[in-house]
């Protein structure tokens, strides 16, 4: 990528000024130092501008620039992602959506609500929770997430078990597609003339063009919830509980699971309710109609026995619900109070496989002389293994990355994904190839060609890089190099 | 057809599963007859039929069970028929992962069949089940009343494999529940019409089976009061796993039961206690709206409800499938077969209420094309006043000429054209019966 001139900085600024005002242009290197990574902060790199348009024509003249300085541009929401999706190429421009946040329309009759990109996940659910209905798609960083990012990750959330991940929930979007063209790709209705390109759309991890406006589905809230919190002596028993739940014909919302280091640190930073000296514990969660609740918690808490739980309790009222997802959701959180850093790891096996999995991570990790805490989705087979370092400590992080891989290739073998929601974007561009063929990705290019053929929208993601298209190389390879910076809290 | 292309194709995939002449009958579509149709047992035979056709500059029609083959716009050059229905097999099912890989030849019925004997199924019910083919279904995206609770083939299919206009054989998705790995390439070949490769396999999330299910019929007078009904019951905390709205004549067309007026079909799913009590509260809620007594419908029903406006004119002279708000369903209806009316055509019409998909037919008698077409055109205008869109579900040649079969897409019409042209660069693939002259 060429280095802009200090000259042509200057004019291009004015430039950008001019379309989205003074005030909506940042190339100070301190301000811009703010967005040089997403919450892994394991990659980083600096963009020569970021800019905060407010509506679709003005981020349509800002590609358009782009396009004609053949400068490399990147969407970007809250920088939650957890893959470095968000980080510019080196140079070009950061376009933020942060100041497009608005509920543009809600439809209770139709269950829809249109919205721009910006807005924060849970402030939808805010917003329409009043009349009953809420957004169902709910990222565990749904207090600061954005839909626009949501949309470029097809990001899932511990309910996605049940109603399924955001692209289950899109009809239309407005896009500013790659040349800068404003196209709606579906629309309010289920109807489309042609291709899925919502659905295409959706999880193409910003390379596709940048979303302007989003229609989604609302869902009503339903009736009855009951969550039930089983606690296991052994990790192998909590992992047999998930299958014997499915196996019964059971479909919670939810099946989460939780380790003991995970349980601990949760407990140290917030007090939950969770056992301090449980090997694991699950959170089941059912939700719909009042009628048969009992019935089905019932079968729930005989499941859960037969595996081996030592104890399996139902929350008493919504205040103790509130407290054990309050222990889920801010696992990460409780993380970074007992060690500096972690890496989050996001493999996806067949649910069946889960107690070999589990051993196995467990193992690896281990033998890299490595800490690791595992909370995720346990009912969908999405693996969370958050693997603690210490960056200060020389040669951790390469063993961090070396675990991960292990884990990845794990997941590959027994014939999973190696990522169920955070997407693959710088980080695990290198690992696509233990899942797909040659073929595969020249198709998924050729695809990417049709909407994105200058390659300048979000360079450099989601296809590994060609030096490694023979051979599986660890992140480290990457130009972005992995340097000795811990991994900010964010809230 | 050249007898060089036919003589490389019997060596792919033996002689006997080659056929041409007068045995072509069961694949005219529109009254073209191909030039031959070909039957390979595997992905690897699939590969070597698209790689000779392409070579030969013969266009491929993929054929599942022939249900949707007549849907589209009129194709300019005959092929070659791709049938895929030696490829049928249940490739693998774990009921623990709650998931299947199939055959693309495999009907819905066999599939179901077999999930069904290890308490399993695939929540989706396109009609003619017993034809339909898994492949078939995903490229049309067809669906049935119970994509109202579960979704449609976008919301199942988790993994494809597909033979493409070069003859590679390409993966998308993968086999587990939850997978942002990659571009959703499951999502593009759903709906495709065989114009962007050829789907040989396919990977499906399932579902336990309830343990019971019932559909209730209640009737009214006026199809209004039935759209205010199925408003009420979405705004309910009833959970249906169907909501379909019928007017008399499709109504009638459901068979014994069902009485008499406008009919509000709903389907709920569950454990015993939960369909029983919903079933109740379905009728409380509708006794006010003008819902007259809601009776239980024989299991024999569901199969009947989406084809009901069809099936109402016996064969009709045209059949459109309009997309709507879902709080426009019953105005759509009632507005559609006013206009019809007012120029002297019989109508009937059925909808997926809660998810807006409106079906309807015009009787066959009278119907001189002209008129046809103008209210064919006129309910497209309808559809589109509210944002929706229209398509020519089945219609004669002489009216296809005269009424498109799709909407325009619009601006993203371009980008259509742009992925047909990176994955089947020489147009082999069904040339001509898509969107945007695809
Ligand atoms: C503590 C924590 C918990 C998390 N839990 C979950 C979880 O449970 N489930 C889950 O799925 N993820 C989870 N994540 C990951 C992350 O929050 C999601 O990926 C989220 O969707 C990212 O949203 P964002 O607004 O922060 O996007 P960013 O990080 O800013 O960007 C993510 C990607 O979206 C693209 N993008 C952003 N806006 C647009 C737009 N308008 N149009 C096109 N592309 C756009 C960017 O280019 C980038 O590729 C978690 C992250 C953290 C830090």
């Amino acid at each position: 990528m060429a280095v802009l001139t200090e000259s042509r900085k200057a004019s291009l600024r004015r430039e950008l000024e001019a379309i989205v005002g003074a005030g909506a242009v940042l190339a100070d290197p301190d301000e811009l130092l703010v967005y040089e990574s997403d919450g892994l902060t394991l990659l980083r790199a600096l963009a020569d501008f970021v800019v905060f348009p407010v509506s679709a024509e003005q981020v349509s003249a800002l590609v358009r620039l782009a396009n004609r300085e053949s400068l490399p541009f990147v969407a970007r929401g809250a920088g939650t992602g957890l893959s470095g999706g968000c980080l510019p190429a080196e140079g070009g421009l950061v376009i933020s959506l942060m100041r497009m946040n608005r509920v543009l329309e809600v439809d209770y009759d139709n269950q829809l609500a249109v919205v721009e990109p910006g807005l924060v996940n849970l402030h939808l659910s805010w917003t329409v929770g009043a009349r009953g209905y809420y957004y169902a798609p709910d990222p565990s960083s749904q207090q600061a997430c954005t839909l626009g990012g949501n949309i470029a990750n097809n990001s899932g959330g511990p309910h996605t078990l049940k109603y399924g991940v955001t692209t289950n929930h899109v009809l239309g979007l407005e896009v500013v597609l790659p040349d800068g063209e404003i196209v709606w790709l579906g629309g309010r209705t289920r109807a489309r003339a042609g291709y899925d390109l919502v659905g295409v759309f959706v999880g193409s991890e910003g390379t596709f063009g940048i979303a302007t406006k989003i229609v989604v589905r609302l869902l009503r809230k339903p009736p009855a919830v009951k969550t039930v919190l089983a606690v296991f002596d052994a990790i192998d028993h909590a992992s047999a509980a998930v299958s014997a739940i499915i196996a019964r014909g059971l479909v919670p919302a939810a099946v989460e699971m939780i380790d003991q280091l995970t349980i601990q640190a949760v407990e140290d930073a917030f007090g939950c309710g969770y056992p301090r000296d449980a090997a694991a514990a699950l959170l089941v969660e059912l939700d719909g109609l009042p009628f048969g609740m009992e019935a089905q918690a019932a079968r729930i808490v005989q499941a859960c026995r037969d595996a081996g739980a030592r104890e399996v309790r139902t929350a008493r009222d919504e205040a103790e619900r509130q407290l054990l997802w309050k222990g889920r959701k801010s696992a990460f959180g409780a993380y970074g109070r007992i060690s500096p850093a972690y890496m989050v790891m996001d493999g996806v096996i067949p649910r069946t496989k889960l107690p070999y999995v589990l051993r196995r991570v467990n193992e690896i990790v281990a033998a890299h002389g490595l800490r690791v805490g595992n909370v995720f989705h346990a009912g969908d087979g999405n693996l969370h293994p958050n693997i603690l370092y210490d960056p200060r400590r020389p040669g951790e992080e390469a063993r961090v990355v070396a675990a991960g891989a292990a884990i990845m290739r794990l997941c590959a073998e027994v014939g999973g994904s190696i990522s169920g929601e955070h997407g693959i974007g710088l980080e695990k561009s290198d690992f696509m190839p233990l899942i797909f063929s040659a073929a595969d990705l020249a198709l998924m290019q050729r695809l990417k060609r049709a909407f994105n053929p200058t390659g300048l929208c979000n360079p450099g993601k989601i296809f590994p890089t060609s030096k490694s298209c023979a051979e599986v190389g660890p992140v480290a390879s990457r130009p972005h190099a992995i340097e000795e910076k811990g991994l900010a809290q964010r809230f | 057809m050249q007898d060089a292309l036919l003589d490389g194709l019997r060596g792919v995939v033996g002689p006997a599963n080659v056929r041409t002449g007068i045995e072509l009958g069961p694949w005219v579509v529109e009254g073209r007859t191909p030039d031959a149709a070909v039957f390979p047992a595997s992905t690897e035979e699939v590969a070597g039929v698209v790689a000779l056709a392409a070579e030969a500059d013969v266009p491929v029609v993929p054929w599942g069970g022939g249900t949707a083959a007549a849907v589209g716009s009129p194709a300019a050059r005959t092929g070659l028929v791709l049938g895929l229905s030696r490829m049928s097999r249940l490739v693998e099912h774990e009921p623990g992962d709650l998931t299947a890989t199939v055959e693309a030849g495999i009907t819905v019925a066999a599939l179901q069949a077999a999930l069904a004997g290890r308490g399993q199924w695939l929540s989706l019910d396109p009609p003619d089940a017993e034809r339909a083919t898994l492949g078939g279904v995903l490229a049309a995206d067809a669906s049935g009343p119970r994509r109202h609770l579960y979704g449609t083939a976008r919301d199942l299919l988790i993994g494809v494999a597909v033979v493409t206009a070069e003859g590679a054989f390409v993966r998308g998705g993968g086999k587990v529940v939850k997978n942002v790995a990659g571009y959703d390439l499951p999502k593009l070949f759903i709906g495709s019409y065989g114009t962007l490769g050829v789907v040989v396999e396919a990977t499906l999330r399932l579902r336990p089976l309830p343990e019971a299910e019932r559909l209730v019929g209640v009737s009214f007078d006026r199809l209004k009061d039935a759209g205010a009904a199925v408003r009420a019951l979405l705004a309910s905390d009833l959970i249906p796993n169907a909501v379909e709205l019928l007017d008399g004549a499709a109504a009638a067309a459901l068979g014994a039961g069902v009485a008499p007026g406008a009919a509000l079909v709903v389907g709920f799913d569950g454990l015993e206690e939960q369909v029983a009590w919903q079933c109740e509260e379905l009728a409380r809620l509708c006794a006010p709206l003008g819902g007259r007594e809601a009776r239980a419908l024989p299991p024999e029903t569901w199969p009947r409800l989406a084809p009901a406006a069809r099936a109402a004119l016996g064969l009709p002279a045209a059949t459109m499938t309009l997309t709507v708000l879902p709080m426009q369903v019953a105005e759509t209806m009632e507005q559609g077969a006013n206009a019809a009316r007012a120029r002297g055509f019989v109508t009937a019409w059925a909808a997926h209420a809660g998810v807006g998909v409106v079906s309807a037919a015009l009787a066959a008698e009278p119907a001189p094309p002209g008129p046809l077409a103008a209210v064919l055109a006129e309910w497209r205008e309808m559809a589109h006043a509210g944002g929706g869109q229209a398509t020519l579900e089945w219609a004669p040649l002489a009216v296809k000429a005269q009424v498109p079969v799709w909407d325009d897409p619009g601006a993203a019409g371009r980008l259509m054209q742009g992925i047909k042209r990176e994955l089947d660069p020489r147009n082999i693939l069904n040339p001509g019966r898509f969107v945007a002259g695809i």
